[in-house]
């Protein structure tokens, strides 16, 4: 596959809110936190307060990732395994005790949410995927964000990733390395091939377990002087290797 | 192509029904507390999930199944002609499992626990692609697109471009919804579901009637059958339930799917609406069109014959536009008519809607998909060339 080349990277987890701590961590990593969210002082009130805290986090990673020149020009991919399906439980909950929905809750809680207020936020009318893929929802939002590329290459793609844990009703469903975090990556097409490359590979006899979720050991690997990096847990394996550099 | 929804199972059973527009909706009271809602819902059971599979049994993956069975051999003899992990799965569905999750729900608040055979996979959206990878034995990319009720449209586009890309030499592209709860209550509360039977562009129209199904294509380089010739995509960065009253955003998507297609407006010969029936839509949608196509194209919705199938309504409206093309012959394709009560809303600008037994010219046709959280795509597919 074509290289693509991180130009910025934003992180947010609670407690690691700036780059340099982020850089700190990746040296010498600790458990992730579960609860908090960012106070997402950028966002107008009106939006804020409809804002689940998975969207705080995203947006905040975005709006952090991108210049505010570039934000309302690049498209953009947001990838969550769960999305805001905390808030769903919580209308399903409702519903299961014959209490109407909120509207606003209601629109507020499609996977397609970050995006949208994004897209509000920033003043960016770009096209824009959401997308989920179980235990590979990292790397298929990296290759939805190619796809978009592909069909702009002068046009970058911010890419922003993340999740919180699932509500109680079904965490001990899920096996994951559990956070509140998102990841944020503005790819561009790089003109001299200098870049980072991903490929698929079949899967592994017996993949080994992650301490954290896929898009925080890419950073990890990121800032590290590694050559290649290999996440996947399930049908495939996704390796990213530096090239021409 | 495979197809599931309110007119059938399979390309030949629904294409008649499309054709003379017949709808077959039904009403149910049990989904939303005081109200009798007309839904276009699949009618009859639907296929087993195999048992190994059994963490994905759900409505909603029991109606993709529907779809992919119809085209599982042809799907498989090509599957086995190239390697597992270079053929992918791209499904869009906005509602994923939930309505399963809503009876395992009920049964927690009933006994306080879930029910036992609830299981994650078939609530989480990326099991909508996951299921379909497991089932064909597929171990290329698989990833669910969720943007609402562009989906569909969008899962088309990430196909073509992961074939573009190398990715893939194949993918299984489509999208599934089902009806639950969580929709029928949620569009209830948003105050855009009619009574009455959707009546897009009418001066009668009163909103949406919600329907469900799925549509499975599959994708390939062969320069044979149906070409998606143009994608063209834009966020409206207005609202999250509801778009720009200028229709800018749509209008920057179907230019966009021209460009893309390399494409003129004259060259378009049918338009597949969004035209949900909600006043907002089908103004800022006829308004758009207006400005892009000196001559507007013959224009139809086929949301009054199976509902809106949101996160499936994308792909479903993508496969009728194949079938008219697939079924299109020298003297052109007859396209499905525009079926609704007549009384055009004379504030709305004049598009030209199909009536039934319309012919036009073979061509290129279009079809657009508008999501919620303001999130538009538009198709441009065309039939083989001759």
């Amino acid at each position: 596959m074509i290289a693509t080349r991180v130009r910025s990277w934003a992180a947010w987890s609670p407690g690691l809110e700036d780059a340099a701590s982020w850089r700190r961590w990746c040296l010498d990593p600790k458990e992730l936190e579960c609860h908090g969210r960012p106070d997402a002082a950028f966002l107008p009130p009106m939006l804020r307060r409809r804002c689940s805290a998975l969207a705080r986090i995203m947006l905040t990673a975005a709006f952090e990732c991108c210049e505010e020149a570039e934000r309302s020009g690049v498209a953009t991919v947001f990838a969550s395994r769960h999305g805001n399906i905390n808030e769903s439980i919580g209308l399903l909950e409702r519903l299961a005790h014959g209490q109407p929905l909120s509207p606003t809750r209601f629109s507020h809680s499609v996977h397609n949410a970050q995006a949208g207020l994004y897209s509000i936020a920033a003043h960016n009318q770009q096209a824009s995927s959401s997308i989920a893929a179980q235990e590979d929802t990292f790397a298929s939002g990296w290759l939805e964000a190619a796809t978009l590329l592909s069909r702009a290459p002068e046009r970058p793609v911010l890419l922003v990733v993340g999740d919180v844990p699932l509500a109680a009703t079904f965490a001990t469903l899920v096996d994951e390395p559990e956070a509140s975090y998102a990841v944020a990556l503005l790819l561009e097409h790089p003109s001299d091939g200098r870049g980072v490359r991903l490929s698929l590979e079949p899967a592994a006899e017996d993949p080994h377990r992650l301490r954290w979720p896929d898009a925080v050991e890419f950073l990890r690997w990121y800032e590290s002087p590694e050559p290649r990096l290999v996440l996947g847990a399930g049908l495939r394996r996704y390796a990213w290797e530096r090239v021409g550099s | 192509m495979g197809m599931v929804n309110a007119l059938g199972r399979g390309a030949d059973e629904i294409w008649p029904h499309l054709t003379r527009g017949e709808s077959r909706f039904r009403g149910r009271d049990d989904l939303v507390p005081d109200r009798r809602l007309l839904l276009g819902e699949v009618a009859g059971d639907l296929p087993a999930i195999p048992r190994a599979l059994r963490r994905y049994a759900c409505r909603n993956n029991a109606l993709t199944l529907a779809a992919l069975e119809q085209i599982e051999s042809p799907v498989r003899e090509r599957v086995s002609a190239l390697s597992p992990g270079r053929v992918g799965v791209v499904m869009g569905t906005s509602t994923s499992g939930v309505g399963d999750a809503e009876a395992a729900i009920r049964h927690r608040e009933r006994t306080g626990e879930l029910a036992r055979d609830f299981v994650y996979d078939q609530l989480e959206f990326g099991g909508t692609a996951g299921f379909v990878a497991h089932l064909l034995g597929l171990t290329g990319p698989a990833y669910t697109i969720s943007t609402a009720c562009s989906s569909g449209a969008r899962a088309l586009a990430s196909a073509r471009a992961l074939i573009e890309l190398g990715v893939c030499d194949a993918v299984i592209a489509g999208a599934t919804d089902s009806l639950c709860g969580l929709t029928t209550n949620g569009f209830s509360a948003l105050q855009v579901i009619s009574d009455e039977v959707t009546n897009p562009c009418s001066v009668n129209r009163r909103g949406l009637t919600l329907g469900e199904g799925s549509t499975v294509f599959l994708v390939t380089r062969d320069p044979q059958g149906v070409q998606l010739r143009g994608v063209g995509e834009s966020s409206e960065a207005h609202h999250m339930s509801a778009p720009d009253p200028e229709g800018l955003g749509a209008e920057a998507a179907m230019r966009a799917a021209l460009d893309d297609a390399k494409a003129a407006p004259g060259d378009i010969v049918y338009l597949n609406l969004h035209g949900t029936g909600t006043p907002l839509n089908d103004a800022m949608e006829c308004a758009a069109i207006a400005r892009i196509f000196p001559e507007p194209p013959v224009c139809s919705s086929t949301k009054p014959l199976v509902g809106h199938t949101l996160g499936a309504a994308g792909a479903m409206e993508a496969g009728f536009c194949w079938m008219m093309l697939r079924e299109g012959d020298r003297d052109g394709l007859l396209v499905a008519p525009h079926v609704y009560d007549g009384a055009r809303d004379p504030d709305l600008p004049p598009v030209p809607l199909a009536a039934r037994g319309q012919r036009v010219p073979r061509g290129p046709v279009m079809t657009n998909s508008f999501g919620f959280g303001g999130n538009n795509c538009t198709l441009v597919l065309e039939g083989a060339p001759a």
